[in-house]
């Protein structure tokens, strides 16, 4: 009886320690289905759904924050798209990183699903889009001024900068950049659009409204 | 100055050499500069903002395709100096090189390639390619203009 108290103790403590050591590491983890896809990308790790889930199409959006052929889709086509197919319901959009312009690029992807945790993906999204200035790497996306874009959102600074200055979303960027390479995406924007069936349709660069329509509607 | 455009362009390999240059130099920097997409529709487009830079890209190629078979002319009848040529050449190329990185395919492909070297370069030619593609016009002027003085003495052109 001596002698298994001992062991007893070490298989109590290691059960706590246990405990302990999955529940600090769970501050770190996130809810994601790793099995969502859309046509042959895996779009798990990358942005929250914008508009219906069970939207019928599906259109995948490649991009990099830094990327000025980017803000032109964004500002350009981006608001049509939204009207005429996002907000009635006819497709949704999921928009995967491939951040890789410039130093601050992965960044500032991280910096989207920090916002994320607080569910302001696509406030904090659109806030690097309008933001975005003209040169690579100016600092207009360093760190300072990510948490300048959280602050203006009125995002809970704490948690903000404990989650950007840990890197804690830096395996979920190269994850969606590798994303993107697998899938044969050589510049941003790249998009897929992808139906019920999984046929996907791919298109690079910032096209126009007019091209996104006519795809979208013959797969509609 | 007519003389000397009627003396190279009338001649039917010039003036084709320059249609060759003008129009290969235009469809390229259009399609790399986003301004033509050829897949999965051909649709051409101008995105409000990007006004000045498809200017620049008329500039460009319409300089180059005066002054490169120009200079052409230049050796070929005179056997002169390539000094022009080259001055040409080089504003052609660092015109067109402004820009033609970015976030497309050739960003995409110098920055795979060449690493960190590669973004620097790729990030320096998008953040300064209007400057670039204005100083590249400048020489394409300064090497149109020397190589028209040039074809005057040499032709002995009187007006």
């Amino acid at each position: 009886m001596n002698k298994k108290g001992p062991i007893l103790g070490i298989a109590i403590i290691s059960i706590i320690i246990g405990i302990a050591v999955s529940v600090s590491s769970s501050d770190e983890s996130f809810d994601v289905d790793m099995t969502q896809t859309h046509g042959s990308i895996s779009t798990s790790l990358g942005s929250p759904i914008l508009g219906n889930p069970n939207a019928p199409i599906t259109i995948v959006e490649f991009g990099d924050y830094q990327c000025h052929q980017c803000y032109n889709w964004f500002h350009n086509t981006k608001p049509m798209i939204i009207r005429d197919y996002i907000d009635t319901g006819k497709a949704n959009l999921i928009f995967v990183d491939f951040a890789f312009l410039g130093k601050d690029s992965p960044k500032a992807s991280q910096a989207t699903y920090c916002a994320d945790d607080q569910n302001m993906y696509w406030e904090y999204h659109n806030s690097l889009y309008n933001s975005q200035e003209s040169k690579i790497d100016s600092g207009w996306a360093n760190s300072e001024r990510l948490k300048a874009f959280a602050f203006n959102l009125n995002l809970d600074m704490e948690l903000f900068n404990e989650c950007l200055d840990s890197e804690k979303y830096s395996k979920r960027v190269q994850y969606n950049s590798q994303q993107a390479r697998d899938n044969g995406v050589r510049g941003t924007p790249g998009f897929f659009i992808v139906d019920s069936d999984f046929n996907q349709k791919q298109i690079s660069g910032a096209q126009p409204f007019s091209v996104f329509k006519k795809i979208l509607d013959s797969m509609i | 100055m007519l003389e000397i455009f009627k003396l190279v362009f009338f001649n039917y390999k010039f003036f084709t050499l320059s249609v060759i240059i003008f129009s290969s130099m235009m469809v390229t920097l259009l399609l790399i500069s986003e301004f033509i997409f050829l897949e999965p529709y051909f649709v051409t487009h101008i995105p409000p903002g990007s006004e000045l830079g498809f200017i620049l890209i008329v500039v460009l190629s319409t300089l180059s395709a005066l002054v490169i078979p120009m200079n052409v002319f230049r050796i070929s009848h005179f056997k002169n100096s390539k000094q022009k040529i080259s001055g040409s050449i080089f504003g052609s190329i660092i015109g067109s090189a402004a820009g033609a990185c970015s976030c497309g395919p050739i960003g995409f492909a110098v920055i795979s390639t060449f690493g960190s070297v590669g973004a620097t370069t790729t990030a320096f030619l998008t953040n300064y390619e209007i400057p670039i593609r204005i100083f590249a016009i400048l020489i394409l002027f300064i090497t149109y203009f020397t190589t028209i003085k040039s074809l005057k003495t040499e032709c002995k052109v009187s007006f």
